[in-house]
């Protein structure tokens, strides 16, 4: 969990389109965005309507059918919906393939972070649903990803863990990492600033920011030199402020 | 790459799956070299042992590559940087528990299955076919897995039935067509192994080549 790994640099999706099949409909339609380092996003939309689908577009899991998608980070941390506990592991067994898989990789901080030490020797096939997702946030957290995307995060966890996660989130975005979260429990609007995407049949619409209720809130323009325009964004972020840098579109 | 390798050679064995293919290639080579083969039939012996050792190979490969959840191969993508280097660390773990399996039956067939031990060129063409029936069950397994064939049933009916189709165009003069196993045996029973090696070789292996760039063209598509 060392600070300033990241490269920080924009990742854009152009009119990124994606169907299943050739004769299919699309199940992700021209979507335009750009993810700047250190955003938050979360992602809302019914059962169906695609999360998974573009959460594994920008995993690089899947190609999109058009379109393109750029600048994704080099290391990537995905934690799934459900996470595959048939694997004749015990828990530190797992990870300790998977943190020899990432090339040396500390999972033991995460597995402190996310209580779940006494689970170490329990062999993954017996898990709940809520120490298995445990399971698969370690995996994910451990290799410090640029990108960390997470399905349903809060799905099935402890409250101790609910609690824990968001300031998790708030951490790896204050260090630059673009943390991109399908959730229907709306886990993460306790954080400052979070964008917020929303899919509905396949097109993708960032709705206006659920902002906190700040008192008197207010708008402030800062005029500094343009290679400082991301730690200042990152800095005001880490100290609870609505801080976003401002795109062509946006101007 | 290689940790990820592990990994699932590791999973293979924990979950028990390695016993299958073990437990059929044991049965195999004790019918097959149930008796030792006479002086003068040794590369014939060896060369039926890589023949008929592929399908199992197959099986081994088709089902370690299975033991990995799907979800499971979608993590390892990410872990590995890439879907190319998830996929090649499946290759590189089954072709790793196909040359095992490969080595135990060749070992095996030496010790137990001949009279005498071949030499020269004629080891080096019996070392040759069995270093191709690991490729094509490499090839075959990895295409009849479940990120390509999704229902175990026509998984499995493919890789038989490719086997046969396999043995079936190898012993037609279209030989050339599949990898020519057939075409293997009746050269090592003429005699005639390390001449048409280079022939026979080069099929065998352009098909497993072909086998493997398809498996591979295939997962483009099926992460």
């Amino acid at each position: 969990m060392r600070a300033g790994l990241y490269r920080y640099i924009t990742m854009r999706l152009s009119n990124v389109s994606f169907r299943y099949r050739r004769r299919d409909q699309s199940v992700i339609r021209d979507v335009n965005s750009q993810v700047s380092p250190g955003d938050v996003i979360e992602l809302s939309g019914v059962n169906g309507a695609g999360k998974s689908t573009l959460l594994r577009l920008l995993a690089g899991l899947i190609s999109p059918t058009t379109g393109t998608i750029t600048g994704r980070p080099a290391v990537v941390g995905l934690a799934p919906d459900r996470f595959p506990i048939e694997q004749p592991f015990t828990v530190a067994g797992y990870l300790d393939h998977m943190a020899r898989a990432r090339g040396g990789a500390r999972w033991q901080p995460w597995a402190e972070r996310l209580t779940m030490n006494h689970l170490l020797d329990v062999r993954l096939g017996e898990l709940s649903k809520g120490s298995a997702h445990k399971v698969g946030l370690a995996q994910a957290l451990m290799a410090e990803p640029g990108l960390l995307l997470l399905d349903e995060p809060f799905a099935g966890l402890d409250a101790d863990t609910r609690d824990a996660l968001p300031p998790i989130v708030a951490d790896l975005s204050a260090r630059g990492v673009v943390v991109v979260a399908s959730d229907h429990q709306g886990g993460l609007g306790v954080l400052p600033s979070v964008r917020h995407w929303s899919l509905r049949d396949g097109v993708l619409r960032e709705t206006a920011q659920a902002a906190p209720a700040l008192p008197e809130s207010v708008t402030v323009e800062v005029t500094l030199p343009a290679g400082e325009v991301t730690t200042f964004v990152q800095r005001m972020r880490a100290e609870g402020y609505a801080a976003r840098e401002l795109t062509e579109e946006s101007r | 790459m290689i940790a990820l390798a592990a990994f699932r050679v590791a999973a293979y064995v924990r979950s028990h799956r390695v016993y299958q293919a073990l437990l059929m290639i044991l049965a195999l080579l004790a019918i097959v070299h149930g008796s030792r083969a006479p002086r003068g039939l040794e590369v014939p012996a060896l060369t039926d042992s890589a023949a008929l050792i592929i399908p199992f190979l197959a099986w081994a490969a088709r089902s370690l590559l299975d033991t990995e959840p799907d979800r499971q191969r979608e993590l390892s993508a990410t872990i590995a940087g890439g879907r190319r280097r998830e996929l090649a660390a499946g290759l590189l773990a089954a072709l790793a528990v196909c040359v095992t399996f490969d080595a135990l039956a060749l070992a095996w067939g030496v010790l137990l299955g001949v009279s005498a031990t071949p030499q020269g060129a004629e080891l080096a063409a019996v070392l040759a076919l069995h270093v191709l029936a690991v490729l094509a069950g490499l090839a075959l397994g990895a295409l009849t897995s479940r990120a390509i064939l999704p229902s175990p049933a026509v998984s499995i009916m493919a890789l038989l039935g490719g086997f046969l189709v396999m043995l079936l165009v190898s012993a037609s003069p279209l030989h050339w067509l599949s990898v020519p196993v057939t075409a293997w045996m009746r050269a090592a029973s003429a005699g005639l192994l390390a001449d048409r090696l280079p022939a026979l070789g080069a099929a065998s292996l352009a098909w497993c080549l072909i086998g493997l760039a398809a498996y591979a063209w295939l997962r483009r598509t099926r992460p």
